[in-house]
């Protein structure tokens, strides 16, 4: 078992990583339970339980130093002392770490981390009382009697009894296997074997001497023959030599057992009549030991389909899954496509009766498709826990580095979301926690002066809202300053001062998620928000995911991700602009309106829609269908969407309807914007462009001023981009 | 893996079926993989003590492995309280050599035998045929396809 050659063993090795995460996972968690409740017996139990697992595991795997540090650490915490020892949480964080990172050295097959340190601290331990520990090992010279005829008096009268009874006294030596590591416990099984055949009288040596791992020696009445007993005691793997003798012969050959019933234990050593025989234990027959001779080999076919497991949890490596839900995408567009099909057909033959017939299977398979593609999601939704857990370690290491208080409070743990966004927003989410901890949090004088709790409290929630997971981290710290965000960004030339001033607070907060703003190293103490918030962003972006931030100066900061459910499908609503289709999130789009040019308004180069009574900042995808003259009585569709916690309104040429989309990822190679961040292909071939809302937001906010000239004409994309976006259309559907 | 001849049960030449009992999911595999390769099917399996006793209820395996360290309820309570509904029951513990205390407990509460962890697949081949005693049979090259 040390190596797994074959590929199940591959594949329980990968199990073996996966669960192992997990319980140093657990390891964390008690450490940290631990570090809260000092010399709490029971959670130390815990942790020794974790601990015994990850060693048997790793030996199972073949993984020695692991398995042997682990075995160390276990044998410390069995140790009472220990248990209160006030290092222990200490030394259990370091063992999380250290076993962590040999696991990923045994992963990558690199070399071991050093764990001289974590051995040290571990014998720090058990140093304390050296009385313990020295069971069993020490080596005595004691010569053991082969069969000691110098029994006792209690022993003498039981034996006695025994021959009055007629029954056959034996003497049997067993010597005990020297590869068995667990001594007392084959004597304690030889001696079960014995006591099923009959009434034990005499066990030599005593379970404590030393001399009990080598051997064991019994007195005891049968009625069974000398052959069977000496099978009986041939116990494979803890039982060598079988000496059986006959000391008295049995009266008559077959003798009853009657004698088990009488009170032979008179005086006889508790430990002894202890043990209850174990009725209906089949007489092992022909228990001669070596008995896998090789030529008796078998096809052992069978044994793969006869998993009757009720294990209900399933192990999938997520590649899988996500062939599936491919194939779910394609089956998808195979519906679009019938439907298509099934259109024409209508048109060619509208009186041809197989027309309902067609439609009915397709409403059925429609619907079959439907029900499948939302079981194959659910199999990736995985609860946050599986990230949120990881953070309480985190905090804690981090407001000891900061020399912070802080309590940690997570909620909403059994959200599902889907494992590769999950996986995705783990850096980001880190980032944003371990800023919450460092620069949210004030130092613990600061708090009292405020009048706040010492405390700092960082909250993590995830609940659904519609078609989105919402994950909200949020603290009680001082919160930011839009003032001073305000002038870094004119100092860092990134606004004017004139326009600056024409922010709103939001819109200055946002500057904190410019790439640029924030590496910059004294912002950490002026904002106290700190580095690579750009790059939150951009991994948010690329999951089409967004970010807002509300603050209260001196009372805290909650950052809100708004998560899409899944990646690889959205429903979309698609529109026309300039005679190209496009395609954005359906629950981005809160409206669907129509206007007419005169509505539009200029207000500082910007344009807005005056919508009843709300005011929209307006997004164009394209240059006024119409000319200058008719502009202003012309119609125009408007589309209100969100992004972030704002509405923008998006100017339209028409509109297509509403569809599943299955996303294709588009290459780098073709396509380089970030304005599109996707593309499907409808059941009749065309290509439709999935824009990415959050990137066209921040193309009009970024270029509108300085094409201010142009802002009349309302261009969001330039030609370079709308050449790329055609070319990538094409790409698509070649 | 080595191939052992398969072990079945006498009275019917139907697969010996087990019930593991682990928290470790990684050692019930383990341990699902050795039974597999003996000719054995797993009944169920189970991640603590009293889910043990309810799935022995369910299943009547015809052995037991049970771990001794466990959440909810220790393997020998487990072990105990099988044993005293079902005298017949063969439960063959499986732990690490630091807790033969343990395992002198278990068996003095009646389980049939221990392996030790790490296990090795030769020891565990061994340790059932022993256990099924007259009741399990090594199939033999004439029998094989059943």
């Amino acid at each position: 078992m040390t190596n797994l050659p074959d590929e199940r063993g591959a594949e329980l090795r990968e199990l073996f990583f996966e669960t192992s995460q997990e319980l140093i996972q657990a390891l964390n968690e008690e450490s940290l339970k631990l570090e809260n409740h000092p010399g709490d017996e029971e959670i130390v139990r815990s942790i020794r339980r974790t601990v015994h697992t990850l060693k048997g595991d790793s030996a199972a795997c073949g993984l020695q130093e692991l398995s042997e540090l682990a075995h160390q650490f276990e044998d410390a915490l069995s140790l009472e002392s220990a248990a209160a020892h006030s290092a222990l949480p200490e030394i259990a964080f370091a063992a999380a770490d250290i076993f962590a990172e040999m696991l990923s050295s045994y992963r990558r097959e690199s070399p071991m981390p050093a764990t001289e340190v974590l051995r040290k601290r571990i014998t720090e331990l058990t140093a304390a009382p050296a009385a313990k520990k020295t069971r069993g090992k020490a080596k005595s010279a004691d010569p053991l009697p082969q069969s000691s005829k110098n029994w006792t008096e209690a022993e003498k009268r039981a034996i006695a009894q025994a021959k009055t009874a007629g029954l056959g006294l034996y003497n049997v030596v067993v010597k005990i296997d020297p590869h068995c590591a667990m001594p007392i416990a084959a004597r304690q099984l030889i001696h079960n074997a014995i006591s099923s055949m009959g009434e034990v009288l005499v066990v030599r040596p005593d379970a404590k001497s030393p001399a009990a791992s080598k051997q064991v020696e019994f007195v005891f009445a049968t009625a069974q023959a000398n052959q069977q007993i000496a099978a009986k005691c041939h116990i494979p793997t803890i039982a060598g030599e079988v000496n059986v003798s006959l000391i008295h012969a049995a009266r008559t050959a077959k003798a009853s057992a009657k004698i088990v019933d009488q009170p032979a234990a008179l005086g006889l050593d508790a430990a002894v009549t202890n043990s209850p025989s174990s009725p209906g234990l089949a007489t092992a027959a022909a228990a001669s030991v070596p008995n896998a001779s090789p030529e008796v080999q078998f096809p052992t076919t069978e044994t793969g389909q006869q998993q009757a497991s009720t294990e209900n949890m399933l192990r999938v490596e997520a590649g899988r899954i996500d062939s599936v839900l491919n194939l779910v995408g394609e089956l998808i567009i195979g519906k679009s496509m019938l439907q298509q099909a099934l259109n024409e057909f209508g048109k060619r033959y509208p009186k041809e009766l197989l027309r309902g017939k067609f439609a009915d299977a397709m409403a059925f398979q429609a619907r079959v498709l439907n029900d499948l593609q939302r079981s194959v999601m659910k199999i990736r939704m995985v609860p946050v826990d599986q990230l949120f857990r990881r953070f309480p370690r985190m905090v804690r290491d981090v407001a000891r580095q900061c020399g912070r208080e802080v309590d940690l409070d997570l909620s909403g743990l059994e959200t599902d979301l889907d494992k590769g966004i999950l996986d995705a927003i783990a850096e980001p989410l880190t980032h944003l926690v371990r800023n919450a901890v460092s620069h949210g949090i004030e130092p613990v004088e600061q708090r009292k002066a405020q009048g706040k709790a010492p405390r700092g409290k960082i909250r993590l929630h995830a609940y659904h809202q519609g078609n989105q997971v919402v994950v909200e981290i949020s603290d009680d710290g001082r919160g930011i300053d839009a003032q001073k965000i305000r002038g870094k960004a004119i100092e860092l030339g990134m606004v004017t001062a004139e326009e600056a001033n024409r922010l709103s607070e939001s819109e200055t907060l946002d500057f904190i998620f410019r790439p640029g703003f924030s590496t910059a190293e004294e912002v950490t103490q002026v904002s106290g928000r700190g580095v690579g918030m750009d790059i939150v962003q951009s991994v948010l972006q690329r999951l089409k995911a967004t970010i807002h931030l509300e603050t209260h100066l001196g009372r805290g900061t909650t950052f809100r991700l708004k998560l899409p459910l899944t990646l690889a499908i959205i429903k979309a609503l698609m529109f026309w602009v300039e005679q190209r289709l496009y395609a954005i999130p359906l629950n981005a789009v809160n409206q669907i309106a129509r206007t007419r040019e005169s509505e539009v308004h200029q207000v500082d180069n910007y344009e807005v829609l005056q919508l009843r009574n709300q005011v929209l900042p307006l997004l164009r995808l394209g240059r006024p269908s119409v000319p200058d003259i008719d502009r202003k009585s012309s119609k125009l569709f408007v589309l209100v969407i969100t992004v972030g916690e704002k509405k923008y309104g998006l100017i339209v040429d028409a509109l297509e309807g509403e569809e599943e989309l299955v996303i294709k990822a588009l290459d780098d190679q073709t396509f380089s914007t970030d304005l599109v961040n996707g593309a499907s292909i409808l059941g009749d071939g065309k290509v439709v462009l999935i824009l990415n809302l959050p990137a066209v937001v921040e193309h009009v906010a970024r270029t509108r001023p300085q094409d201010a000239g142009l802002s009349s004409s309302g261009l969001l994309l330039n030609h370079a981009d709308r050449a790329r976006l055609a070319l990538s259309a094409a790409g698509g559907q070649a | 893996m080595e191939q052992f001849a398969p072990i079945k049960r006498s009275k019917d030449g139907q697969p010996v079926r087990y019930l593991i009992v682990d928290d470790s999911v990684f050692a019930r595999k383990n341990l699902a993989r050795m039974i597999e390769s003996f000719g054995g099917q797993v009944a169920a399996e189970a991640g603590d003590g009293l889910t043990a006793i309810s799935e022995f209820e369910r299943t009547h395996p015809d052995i037991v492995l049970m771990d001794i360290t466990m959440p909810q309820m220790e393997g020998i309570e487990a072990a105990e309280k099988i044993v005293q509904a079902h005298p017949e029951a063969r439960i063959v513990m499986v732990s690490s050599v630091g807790y033969q205390e343990n395992i002198v407990a278990a068996l003095q509460r009646g389980a049939r035998h221990f392996v030790q962890k790490p296990v090795k697949p030769e020891v565990l081949y061994e340790v059932i045929k022993y256990v099924l005693g007259e009741d399990g049979a090594v199939a033999t090259g004439a029998g094989a396809g059943v």
